[in-house]
């Protein structure tokens, strides 16, 4: 049987995705029985864009040439993997949303204590999209998803070989709850707290404690390795399929209404909490549609209201 | 007619970048210049934020140190809380940093340097990558895997996840290491120590054959800059901030992390987003300093560990007391690798490091923290200040690869004109461009944090500076 064609680019990231690919260790010359890079500029020094059966595209769109870039890999492979969080929602640089344009360059380049210059590069490098960051899928069309921030190897090698194979992966569309160990248990507490605060229980929900955690509404590509070594989901793989595809379901609503019936902590307490924190609550998919064309979502009037 | 050669994306780095060559009518080179193309916006998007939260967002500025981000955002952290951290949380930072540095600089030498190394810079481009190497040297590429694969396990054990861990918090870590956990890590130290040693010797090998490189991979006297212990031993945690002149003296030391600014200094350059730090009171551009395994060498006096300071040993009787080549940068990246596993081997083996007392609870105690240590490509700092509720404020970030950044510059076009003669290009010739970008392992996604992506491209410009053509290195014979 002959490999299958896969090409990488890479967009506007930080390379975890590519590390998170290259953590398959010795598995990596496993599925390399079964595919054939084609291009990956971080291991290789391919610079076209070759034909391929799969793109894996990670990092957001950010700058024009990403935008070239992205267009580039439809042009070149059969289907396209939107790989990471930033490809799906933008990821944390997504949070350029919430700021105005050219604050970010105003920012580094001219109002920055240590830099002694005033002026922003424009000769030779790509420019800045000037609606910020955008998941890719706004400019090209997707046909396969896989978010995380980054994915875990696991998550990573059943994805690549249901692609492969053409048989739709083991793994489903559970939360991050579903690989944790805590459990959730009814409890007294009447007020939030953050887990900066003092000792969290080893084993029990953070929900239950009064923390607040994202588990419940992220989707699980990670494994839960942050709840198990004591800190709440922060939700880098962006959101559930449940909110995904109900319209007015949104987390802070979902979140306040488990922990509301867990704990004697109020509804609108938590649902406050998250508005006034939502730069935290929505940090690695707020550039994304799912939350945008949410008619709750009014993420800019929180900012302007809970911010210092 | 004036020619400019583009490589349109350097590959085999962490980013994106690009090159320009500019030839003049006789074919030499006139100038040639780093362009980094990427820029995110970290400072800004992380205002309002509780502080608490900056080691978890500021670990995504980098997926492969990210736990240097980590180590300095907490430190920042711990000093706003004004807390001393418990001593066994203070050495769990530490075997997590040089269990990074263990996975860092085994991507450096064997996945991303290691094929222009051993199989030429002008070997075949279509393999002159980890799976060429993997085919023509299997031992090789498997010890590359290998002691990979233990850095990164560890850090997994240690923290929970490999890329972007939450374990190290403000205050100190969130849970103690079991007597298991450790056990299973120092079981694979001696195999990644064995590893470290056999790669070592295949470098000094590979020294001898780039005789040309050596000589031409920016070298030129500069500053450099790393921490160090009152005993000036390499620190990589904790330290004072030293810079050394090329002849071997003391220009400056940093004494409190709060001062960086005395000493430091930005500038931007017109046509990157890669800013240009360099040494306050030399001025710019003659503050040029390095940053890195090299540079902290030089700014040290030894690494404090009796078989790296053996190692020291041989490569200074062959390269002197303060070499300047960035070439060097790989071996000295090896020496690194040994030195990190006999701390881990030197934590481990302490009791303490299994304390149950592992962070300190503080709510903000001061309005502003600085946080310093050595990511596994140089000095990395955090400044952040806060309002009283403990938001942030303003936050300035001055990330590793761009201390380097003149140096860069420097070294692309001291390698163009050595080796593009009369116009002629060759496809080793700029791999060689590219080799010595990537002999600093610069991180671009981390140093344009602010900024944004790294690749090679080559544009040919008539005079005027109209595109004539635009080449891949791939369309050049």
């Amino acid at each position: 049987m002959s490999k299958v064609p896969v090409s990488f680019e890479w967009l506007s990231g930080c390379s975890g995705c590519e590390m998170s690919t290259v953590d398959l260790h010795d598995r990596l010359l496993e599925v390399l029985d079964e595919i054939e890079l084609v291009r990956i500029p971080i291991l290789m020094d391919e610079k076209d864009y070759p034909k391929a059966a799969l793109g894996i595209v990670t990092g957001a769109l950010r700058t024009d040439h990403d935008v070239h870039a992205a267009h580039e890999m439809r042009k070149s492979c059969d289907k396209i993997l939107a790989f990471g969080v930033c490809a799906v929602y933008g990821g944390p640089q997504g949070a350029a949303y919430a700021h105005g344009q050219g604050e970010l360059e105003e920012a580094v380049f001219k109002k920055n204590p240590t830099t002694r210059t005033n002026f922003i590069p424009d000769q030779g490098v790509p420019k800045i999209l000037p609606e910020g960051v955008r998941p890719i899928d706004s400019e090209i069309e997707v046909d396969l998803y896989l978010p995380g921030c980054p994915p875990h190897p696991y998550y990573i090698a059943q994805a690549i070989r249901s692609v492969v194979s053409g048989k739709v992966p083991e793994f489903g569309a559970h939360n991050v709850c579903f690989h944790c160990r805590r459990s959730m248990q009814h409890s007294e507490v009447v007020a939030l707290r953050r887990s900066h605060d003092g000792p969290v229980a080893g084993d029990t929900c953070f929900m239950s404690q009064g923390i607040l955690c994202m588990g419940s509404v992220t989707l699980d590509r990670c494994l839960a390795p942050c709840p198990q070594h004591g800190t709440a989901c922060t939700g880098c793989a962006g959101p559930s399929e449940h909110v995904i595809l109900e319209p007015q379901r949104d987390i802070r609503t979902e979140i306040a209404e488990r922990m509301s019936r867990m704990t004697r902590i109020k509804r609108d307490d938590i649902i406050r909490e998250i508005e006034k924190r939502s730069k935290t609550y929505y940090a690695y998919a707020m550039a994304s549609p799912v939350f945008r064309k949410k008619p709750t979502f009014l993420l800019r009037r929180w900012i302007e209201q809970g911010e210092p | 007619m004036t020619q400019r050669v583009v490589i349109p994306h350097v590959s085999r780095i962490e980013g994106h970048a690009q090159i320009t060559i500019d030839l003049d009518d006789n074919g030499q080179v006139v100038d040639a210049r780093l362009h980094v193309t990427q820029l995110r916006g970290f400072e800004k998007f992380t205002e309002g934020r509780p502080f608490y939260e900056m080691p978890s967002i500021t670990a995504r500025i980098c997926g492969i140190c990210p736990v240097s981000h980590l180590l300095a955002s907490v430190k920042a952290c711990d000093m706003i809380m004004a807390v001393q951290v418990p001593e066994p949380a203070y050495k769990l930072r530490e075997l997590l940093h040089y269990a990074q540095f263990v996975q860092s600089h085994a991507l450096s030498f064997f996945h991303l340097s290691a094929p222009d190394l051993v199989l030429g810079m002008d070997s075949d481009p279509a393999s002159r990558n980890v799976f060429g190497l993997a085919e023509k040297y299997p031992d090789l590429a498997k010890d590359g895997i290998a002691l990979r694969r233990i850095g990164q396990h560890t850090i997994e054990l240690l923290a929970g996840q490999r890329v972007h861990p939450s374990w190290t918090v403000p205050g100190g870590v969130n849970k103690a290491l079991s007597a298991d956990t450790r056990d299973e890590i120092l079981k694979d130290i001696p195999q990644a120590l064995a590893i470290a040693r056999r790669a070592l010797t295949t470098c000094k090998v590979l020294c001898e054959n780039f005789p040309e490189e050596i000589k031409t991979f920016s070298s030129l006297p500069t500053l450099y800059a790393g921490l160090s212990n009152d005993r000036e031993e390499l620190k990589i945690y904790d330290g004072q901030l030293r810079f050394r002149r090329p002849d071997g003296t003391l220009a400056a030391v940093l004494n409190n992390p709060k001062d960086y600014a005395d000493l430091i200094g930005e500038a931007a350059l017109s046509d990157s987003y890669l800013k240009a730090p360099f040494f306050k009171p030399a001025g710019y551009p003659d503050g040029i300093y390095r940053v890195g395994p090299l540079a902290r060498l030089n700014a040290a006096k030894s690494y404090g560990t009796p078989a790296a300071d053996a190692e020291l040993e041989e490569f200074r009787q062959f390269f002197g007391v303060m070499p300047q080549s960035a070439f060097l940068n790989h071996y000295a990246r090896l020496i690194e690798i040994v030195w990190s596993l006999e701390n881990m081997q030197r934590l481990l083996d302490d009791p303490i490091i299994l304390d149950k007392n592992v962070r300190a609870h503080a709510e903000v105690n001061q309005s502003e923290g600085v946080g310093i240590i050595e990511a596994p490509r140089g000095i990395l700092i955090h400044h952040y200040k806060v309002n009283e509720s403990g938001a942030i404020t303003w936050a300035n970030l001055i990330v590793a690869t761009g201390h380097n950044n003149l140096a860069m510059n420097y070294g692309v076009k001291q390698v163009a004109q050595h080796f593009i003669r009369d116009g002629q290009v060759s496809e080793g010739v700029l791999n060689r461009v590219c080799a010595v970008i990537r002999a600093y392992d610069p991180c671009l996604s981390c140093s344009t944090h602010a900024n944004g992506r790294p690749a090679v491209q080559i544009d040919i410009r008539r005079s005027d500076g109209s595109l004539l053509k635009s080449l891949n290195t791939s369309d050049i014979p």
